[in-house]
């Protein structure tokens, strides 16, 4: 495979403001790429200036082994697919698909037959003579994909097209868009602050923030090895639960601390005694049981059914949420047990959020078992 | 009667007075008058039936009359002459600001501000600030060629019958072109940025994006902006005024101002209604076409 776009050391700043910093990214032909992070993180940046819309300041970009730095979107020969669509409004749908062609001098004939085989596959034929503000949205955000695709790009830019469309439309288009990538074989980047988007479409996440890569990587590695406190809390709905825990003297326990109460766990890894970590618990990764029964007991708050899954929501500090599928039993008030597979557990450092790995390369955490000599082991207690 | 004032404070009543009210104005202030200026086209008046409404009726008489006349012609070349010089320059060099000031670099908005003084000026101001400048022996217009070579002699702008009536079309240009310029930089900044973006990376260069893109999302504004042009450059009475009285020898007069004198001056009140009521007619048609694009506009 060779690389289709390539950024080594890329910097953008605004006046003073530093928007990209050192940006490195290698994207593989024919890889569908998500960008995704929270606003103002940098994404749409770096989709702006692969286009050509933003120079950039420092570094290089390659697009297809050539240097772009300096190259006018024009010439850059990649198609941007917006989040407002930016169909010309005063053109019908044929106009605007032949567009590219048009300027690029090809013949009238031609350039329409391209646009029916476009029409064709995105299911835009009887909506030819239609002009923008006569299409509903999904209708226009296939236009504006089919006006991408009629000019066999280097390289498809998407810049969060499918935020202006409604829930189920949106879930619809993810297939379609995953669908159209596969079938032309295309390099695609996708700019999103949606992580299911960038999960399900993607074949390689990067989650940005404040400018900065934060992590790259297949979306599933992203989802169970999070390399930092914030990529564990974007990646995955509902988010990661994060409690602040102490090492305790010996180096191998830690006292997870919930507010009002308390837990103990040991650690597989030994940690520097006093360390301040945080214990990371994704909701899917417990099992509520009955009291007693799990490694402790907490009082629920708030129990959120959507039909297909339960949202367990505990009265504790910090909140704990627990999803349960199916339909649970818990009522607010009742107090459960919880069931953790320590295996599933994530530590991060406080200070700087990094990942603290274990010797086995996975978050060797483990929650004593009540039955466990240890005294302290016990559920819930009393500070 | 108490529905009736209920009505008026909190239901339809009030929206119906709110409409009422400024009909009522239009009508006595502007229905009224230019009823009574089309009856008075079709009428034979004198200074000893000014005064009375129920005047002869002399059918088209003053029509036939006015197009019999030596000067008519001329008057009416020289009208036409006016508005599209005027509306051109106006337009083409306002259409130029605007694209200029769209850049918008450091200080783009201030200058943009600055241009509009033009425009506030009163037209007898301007008219007497365009006397200095295009004055024959020392107006700095004649020096300005002379100097870059294109006149080899002063020309006399306002009492040269070849000039007067362009002086006075420059005088107009300069006028107008700042309210060309804003309303069409309003019209291009209603423009989506991303059109621009988007055409770019399908592969348009800069004149390509302006011919399709700018172009066809300004038609509306353009619309708009060349009917208000003809609207304004033919009621521009100050200038006349204030640079060559229409002279010399008719040489610069155009309808709006020969209506004047023929009614005020000569007194030949019918021919002076004559006048306006043909220009009623161009400036209808002018309005349409802005009522039109107007509306056009809001659709989208």
């Amino acid at each position: 495979m060779t690389l289709q776009i390539e950024l080594n050391g890329v910097n953008k700043y605004y006046g003073a403001f530093h928007a990209l910093k050192d940006i490195n990214l290698a994207i593989e032909e024919g890889t569908f790429v998500a960008l995704v992070g929270p606003s103002g993180c940098g994404k749409s940046t770096l989709l702006r200036s692969l286009a050509g819309l933003e120079k950039i300041s420092t570094g290089e970009m390659k697009i297809a082994g050539q240097r772009m730095n300096d190259v006018p979107p024009r010439k850059r020969d990649v198609a941007m697919v917006f989040q407002s669509y930016a169909l010309y409004p005063h053109m019908t749908v044929e106009e605007n698909l032949t567009y590219s062609l048009r300027i690029r001098g090809v013949k009238k004939a031609e350039a329409r037959k391209a646009a029916e085989e476009v029409a064709a596959t995105t299911g835009l034929s009887h909506l030819m003579k239609r002009y923008p503000r006569e299409l509903s949205g999904g209708q226009r955000q296939r236009v504006a994909m089919s006006r991408a695709i009629i000019r066999h790009p280097k390289a498809f830019l998407f810049d969060e097209p499918l935020s202006n469309l409604d829930a189920a439309l949106r879930v619809h288009m993810r297939k379609e868009i995953r669908a159209l990538h596969d079938r032309l074989h295309a390099t695609s980047v996708y700019v999103t602050h949606d992580q299911i988007e960038a999960m399900t479409m993607a074949d390689h996440v990067v989650v940005m923030r404040d400018g900065v890569i934060e992590q790259q990587g297949r979306p599933l590695d992203l989802y169970d090895r999070p390399a930092n406190r914030f990529v564990a809390g974007f990646i995955g709905s509902p988010a990661m639960n994060f409690i602040p825990a102490i090492v305790g003297e010996g180096g191998a326990d830690a006292i997870l601390d919930f507010g009002r109460t308390r837990a103990r766990l040991s650690l597989a890894a030994r940690l520097a005694p006093g360390l301040s970590v945080t214990v990371g618990i994704r909701p899917e990764h417990v099992r509520i049981v009955a009291a007693g029964e799990g490694a402790f007991d907490i009082p629920v708050g708030i129990v959120e059914s959507t039909g297909s899954a339960t949202y367990v929501t505990a009265a504790t500090q910090p909140e704990l949420t627990v999803v349960e599928t199916g339909r649970g039993e818990v009522k607010g008030g009742d107090v459960i047990g919880l069931a953790i597979d320590p295996q599933q557990l994530h530590l991060f450092e406080v200070d700087t959020g990094k990942r603290i790995e274990g010797e086995g390369g996975r978050a060797n955490l483990r929650f004593l078992p009540r039955a466990a000599p240890h005294p302290a082991a016990a559920t819930f207690s009393p500070l | 009667m108490k529905r009736i004032l209920a009505s008026v404070t909190d239901g339809k009543g009030f929206d119906i007075g709110l409409v009422l009210l400024p009909l009522a104005f239009l009508f006595v202030m502007s229905g009224l008058p230019l009823v009574y200026n089309v009856v008075m086209s079709f009428q034979e008046v004198d200074m000893f039936s000014l005064g009375t409404f129920a005047r002869p009726f002399v059918g088209f008489k003053n029509y036939v009359d006015l197009f019999a006349q030596p000067e008519t012609r001329p008057i009416l070349v020289n009208t036409a002459l006016f508005v599209s010089a005027s509306i051109a320059g106006q337009f083409l060099i306002g259409f130029g600001l605007a694209l200029f000031f769209w850049m918008n670099f450091p200080g783009a908005s201030w200058m943009r501000g600055l241009f509009l003084v033009s425009w506030v000026m009163p037209g007898l101001v301007v008219g007497a600030v365009w006397n200095w400048i295009l004055s024959g022996d020392f107006g700095v217009l004649n020096f300005f060629l002379r100097e870059i070579g294109v006149i080899e002699g002063n020309i006399f702008w306002r009492s040269d019958p070849h000039y007067s009536l362009w002086a006075v079309i420059i005088a107009n240009i300069w006028l107008g072109t700042s309210f060309n310029m804003i309303l069409l930089s309003v019209g291009l900044s209603g423009i989506p940025k991303d059109l621009f973006e988007a055409a770019e990376l399908d592969g348009a260069n800069a004149l390509q994006r302006f011919f399709t893109i700018t172009l066809p999302m300004m038609r509306s504004t353009i619309g708009a902006i060349i009917a208000l042009g003809l609207i304004f450059t033919l009621q521009q009475f100050d200038l006349f005024a204030g640079i060559t009285s229409g002279g010399p020898n008719n040489s610069s007069n155009v309808t709006q101002y020969w209506a004047w004198d023929l009614s005020f001056r000569q007194y030949d009140f019918a021919k002076g209604a004559t006048i306006s009521v043909i220009m009623i007619v161009f400036v209808m048609l002018a309005s349409i076409v802005y009522v039109r694009s107007t509306r056009h506009e809001v659709r989208g």
